[in-house]
């Protein structure tokens, strides 16, 4: 199958990543956000029309334990898989 | 007074040049000192700031955030940001991605140009072993979904545990019946996560061998009929994502199984601290 990227299909996909990552710079050296209520989401909840988290659904547990398991296997395996 | 009253003006001045800021939308492996042209989040003229062979792409603005209820005008800043990163992108090849609104502030004794010039001097080494490992690469995210019901339905047919509890659940008196049906339940639960975890074992195996890289994020609730058990952003080389979906597409086939796909984007999830 082929990525899209299509801008309104893939809103989300878009804010989950400018709004939670990317490089990050000294907290000294940039403009404080503390106190201004996180912009976007809000945003995200009314264009998904869901909660972002799985808070209240019944696999939040398992989601947790997945993302440990993953996370100690990436550790024992920090070597790239892809071969050149 | 008259006097006094310029005083005041150039006061002003001064003030708003002390607190200019420079709002950074990536940092580019490149050194060109050049204009992109009006394309900022408010139409802002973006240009780059270099030191040695990088450069901080940025707009020049009031040092205060971006902030505003308006959904609809928050999701334009936030279209506008991706798209300075991707003409960024596109005309360098590698860019980091930073988060919307981050904005170096400038000081009375130090310009914010400034600071983004010793930003880029302090942090050069770490910068330029991030653009080594994104380099000639994108992040696609990739989205594993099942059908609960579906899966459930299976699950019953398949666990002889499960059929058996319901085959004695028939024969229970209504109040015995009840007990019976919440153990079913509960059975059903751990039949279900422990199905989920082989999924996701399985996937994630077969989905790593096709990356870079990779990062597990969060899952999401999406609806009743369709949830979500893996979602992952994957660093790929830009010309190797064909493999990739082929491995998805296998996954996208398979009854009550669906995968959402999407990309390229610049590498948000692969140039930040974790």
């Amino acid at each position: 199958m082929e990525p899209t990227r299509n801008s309104h299909a893939t809103l989300v996909d878009l804010l989950d990543r400018v709004l939670d990552k990317g490089l990050v710079i000294n907290a000294d050296l940039i403009i404080s956000l503390a106190g201004v209520p996180l912009i976007g989401v809000n945003l995200r909840v009314a264009l998904a029309g869901m909660e972002t988290m799985l808070r209240y659904g019944v696999m939040k547990e398992w989601d947790e334990r997945t993302r440990a398991w993953e996370c100690e296997q990436r550790q024992k395996n920090v070597e790239p898989i892809y071969s050149a | 007074m008259q006097h006094s009253e310029k005083t005041e003006v150039a006061l002003m001045a001064e003030t708003i040049v002390k607190e200019e800021g420079k709002y950074v939308y990536c940092v580019a492996n490149a050194a060109e000192e050049v204009s992109l042209g009006e394309i900022g989040i408010e139409g802002d003229e973006v240009y780059t700031i270099p030191y040695r062979d990088i450069c901080a792409v940025v707009h020049r603005c009031p040092a205060q955030p971006y902030q505003s209820d308006d959904q609809e005008l928050v999701k334009a800043w936030v279209v506008a940001h991706q798209k300075v990163v991707d003409a960024a992108w596109e005309r360098w090849g590698t860019v980091l991605p930073l988060g919307f609104d981050t904005i170096i502030r400038g000081e009375a004794e130090e310009s914010a140009e400034q600071k983004v010039k010793d930003w880029l001097k302090q942090e050069y080494e770490d910068i330029k072993r991030i653009i080594e490992k994104v380099r000639g690469k994108a992040e696609y995210g990739v989205q594993v979904f099942w059908n609960p019901k579906l899966v459930a339905q299976n699950l019953t047919q398949t666990s002889l545990e499960i059929r058996n509890l319901e085959e004695e659940i028939k024969t229970k008196p209504e109040g015995l019946a009840y007990m019976y049906r919440q153990r079913l339940g509960n059975l059903m639960k751990r039949e279900m996560e422990t199905k989920a975890d082989e999924c996701f074992k399985d996937f994630y195996g077969r989905i790593r061998k096709h990356t870079d890289d990779i990062r597990v994020e969060k899952t999401k609730k999406v609806e009743p009929s369709l949830s979500m058990i893996m979602n992952l952003s994957c660093l790929v080389y830009r010309d190797r994502y064909s493999e990739l979906g082929e491995e998805l597409d296998k996954i996208n086939r398979m009854e009550g199984f669906s995968v959402r796909f999407t990309g390229p984007w610049p590498p948000y999830s692969f140039v930040g601290g974790s």
